[in-house]
């Protein structure tokens, strides 16, 4: 068998060098010798002996940066072909041609936490304070796939996020929300969550009479979630958990084609512990082995990927974060253009969500966290994300309350109104600093990918454990840059006041009576179906997973029928087994 | 400084997500030269199981998701039924509201780290409760 090129190889081979440089070879010629005299005689010796610095921050790529930026750095920077236009290939500049004029970023706050009823009406609160998406968070034991009676589900129903034990649920928390026009993110998170809980999205709509074809949203979907970013007590194998990936996007391309089958999910792995580099080669990895596999299902890539998506954390340093999401939409239209030979724009495009850094926010001196949060969503902005979140200032607390919601919103909106930055498209483009960064994040990314490749691709390096010792050497090495200094933080180890008092912070009321009342609907539920349908509807998910048949379709005629998430979940291990997570420590 | 060891037990409650926490608090006291032992995700009961198989000095849980007080219940009394409350210290780290601490040190948590616990006040902290039972 041929050795299989790497995509840097791919990329190397195909995209011609040879470009048209911006500068031509005599103003360069004459910024380096003007270059030379200035540093050699206005900058000090110690600032020249310090002229790159590694810049220390929470969750930072630790990229030198210069003191000074000239068109030294980008004597080779081909406009057309490096930036270009907004909407227009390679997509440097953004993914549409207006950008945030045509349509600003959507305001997606996450909500969840509480009842099904509770949760319904934070929606709807969000919803008419502007909010122009919503964005579903899931209690634990729903994300965890247990149902809200299973004893490892106390304590927690209701935490997090919203139980969802059956259809009923879905039709409780979307009750009176026009589903066909607010986009609707459901947080799956994993793969096999995926299949069991959007089926259940999926009934409650065809219950009310919407057309799935129609319906505009998202799912995570993301075997890293599953797989790397996860505890839990249980574990599917890597390999499954992404079949049963594909399994979803197959049937969500199909079925629901308007919907994001696909939340290549950046952000989580990243605050687990991850450089920004690394969050971004894993998530690209994982959509380039989709991609493959969608191939050998025989399907084109152009179809498949126009419903890809990315969400992507962005934290404390502020160019590199801009750089980076300028520099993914440039690699991911290489990769879709030059490795899968895409034909049409909208499969070239690295559309994204993008949430605030929550490991980057402190406990203590609280209020400080509304100041990072706010500067790493211009940042997001700046960077052109197509939608956001920004978390709350209370997130060392407790789950946001909704007064703490609003103010994630407002701070949104006043960046959006208030500062005039959205007017105008990708206004960092041609800072000398963001070029250079830009270009460097591109690359960086892309050996990354590399790296990965040459150890068998994304599920490799989850079967062998080395992105799980990444992190954790990560964390260990974050932790002591923390510890001794290395790494400020104000308030926390830089000018940290004496017995610093905690500010009053309403927390989150967690009533026991959320999963009293779920385990009494779940009782009334079990009694009223039809068991012996839901029994077969169960067996037939085991026969999908051993077969090879897209499991997804049966996941939807369980859901139909009435089965639980917790029920679904247990089929799933029946059929595929146990898999032990590379232990960390 | 104790001449044996100390020994800590480390694990986070069934359906608990994030580890973060856990493994910077395990790379902590093994740093500090203390035996660390990470048994991942766990009910109260197994939890207990292995604090007594592992013969432990503390006993380490996560929890950032709600629910510290229901399941720090259920380990406490798991750990009274076996014999075991007293001969081992209980210490809880994560995000609980703190209109709970108080209940949460009633129950038998001799020790809570919130985000933001130096590793020094970790250390400092497991090393003074241990000391203070062993002397």
């Amino acid at each position: 068998m041929d050795k299989k090129k790497t995509t840097k190889e791919i990329l190397k081979e195909k995209i011609r060098e040879g470009k048209t440089p911006l500068y031509d070879q005599e103003t360069i010629k004459k910024t380096d010798k003007k270059f030379e005299m200035w540093k050699n005689t206005k900058v000090s010796e110690k600032d020249r002996e310090k002229w790159e610095i590694v810049p220390q921050t929470i969750l930072g790529s630790e990229i030198p940066r210069k003191l000074l930026y000239t068109p030294l750095d980008v004597a080779n920077l081909d406009y057309i072909e490096d930036i270009g236009f907004s909407g227009d290939e390679p997509f440097t500049r953004g993914c549409y041609p207006n950008m945030y004029r045509g349509r600003v970023f959507t305001m997606r706050q996450l909500s969840g936490a509480g009842s099904p009823e509770d949760v319904n009406k934070r929606l709807k609160f969000l919803l008419e304070s502007g909010a122009t998406g919503t964005n579903l968070a899931l209690d634990l034991p729903t994300v965890q796939m247990f149902d809200s009676d299973e004893p490892e589900s106390i304590g927690q129903v209701g935490t997090v996020g919203v139980p969802i034990d059956c259809v009923q649920d879905m039709e409780t928390i979307y009750d009176g929300i026009p589903i066909d026009e607010i986009s609707s993110s459901i947080v799956t998170h994993y793969p096999r969550n995926t299949a069991i809980i959007f089926p259940m999205f999926l009934v409650m709509a065809e219950r009310r009479g919407y057309d799935w074809k129609k319906l505009p949203g998202s799912v995570q979907n993301d075997v890293t979630m599953e797989c790397i970013v996860r505890r839990a007590p249980e574990y599917i194998p890597p390999a499954d958990a992404f079949r049963v990936q594909c399994d979803n996007i197959e049937f969500i391309r199909n079925e629901v084609p308007r919907w994001n089958y696909i939340t290549l999910n950046g952000y989580n792995l990243r605050e687990y512990g991850t450089s920004s580099i690394t969050e971004m080669a894993v998530a690209f990895a994982n959509g380039i082995a989709i991609i493959e596999e969608m191939q050998k299902r025989g399907y084109d890539p152009d179809w498949i990927s126009e419903r890809i998506a990315f969400f992507w954390s962005v934290g404390n340093d502020f160019f590199e974060e801009i750089a980076r999401l300028r520099a993914a939409r440039r690699l991911w239209y290489k990769i879709m253009k030059y490795k899968f030979d895409s034909k049409q724009s909208r499969s070239q495009l690295e559309r994204c969500h993008v949430q605030t850094s929550g490991i980057s926010l402190q406990r203590i001196e609280p209020y400080n966290n509304v100041i990072r949060a706010a500067y790493q969503a211009l940042a997001a902005i700046l960077g052109g994300c197509q939608s956001l979140h920004v978390d709350s200032y209370t997130e060392a607390y407790s789950v946001p309350l909704e007064e703490d919601s609003l103010l994630s919103l407002r701070t949104q909106q006043i960046i959006d109104v208030e500062t005039g930055v959205t007017q105008v498209v990708d206004p960092m483009a041609g800072s000398f600093y963001i070029e250079n960064l830009t270009d460097i994040m591109e690359e960086k990314i892309l050996e990354e990918i590399e790296e990965i490749e040459k150890q068998g691709g994304y599920v490799k390096i989850i079967e062998s454990g080395w992105i799980h010792n990444r992190i954790s050497r990560f964390i260990e090495e974050e932790r002591r840059k923390i510890d001794d200094g290395t790494i400020k933080v104000v308030g926390y180890n830089y000018y940290r006041q004496p017995d610093v008092k905690e500010p009053p912070i309403k927390c989150q009321e967690v009533s026991e009576e959320i999963r009293e009342n779920q385990i009494k609907k779940l009782k009334k539920w079990r009694a009223e179906r039809d068991n012996d349908k839901v029994e077969s509807c169960l067996d037939e998910i085991v026969d999908a997973c051993r077969s090879g048949e897209n499991v997804t379709y049966k996941t939807l005629a369980a859901a139909r029928a009435g089965a639980t998430e917790g029920e679904m979940r247990k089929k799933f291990t029946e059929a595929f087994g146990l898999w032990k997570q590379p232990l960390v420590l | 400084m104790n001449e044996k060891k100390i020994k800590v037990l480390l694990s986070a409650y069934s359906l608990e997500t994030h580890s973060r926490g856990i493994i910077t608090v395990a790379s902590i006291l093994r740093d500090a030269g203390m035996e660390v032992i990470y048994i991942g995700n766990n009910r109260p009961e197994s939890i207990i199981e292995s604090a007594i198989q592992e013969d432990v000095d503390v006993v380490g849980i996560t929890s950032m998701c709600g629910g510290a007080l229901q399941l720090g219940r259920e380990l406490m009394r798991t750990a009274d039924e076996k014999g075991v409350k007293d001969r081992m210290k209980f210490v809880l780290g994560g995000i609980f509201p703190p209109e709970e601490e108080a209940d949460l040190k009633k129950i038998g948590f001799e020790l809570l780290f919130k985000p933001g616990a130096t590793s020094d006040e970790i250390v400092n902290g497991i090393r003074s409760i241990v000391g203070s039972s062993t002397s």
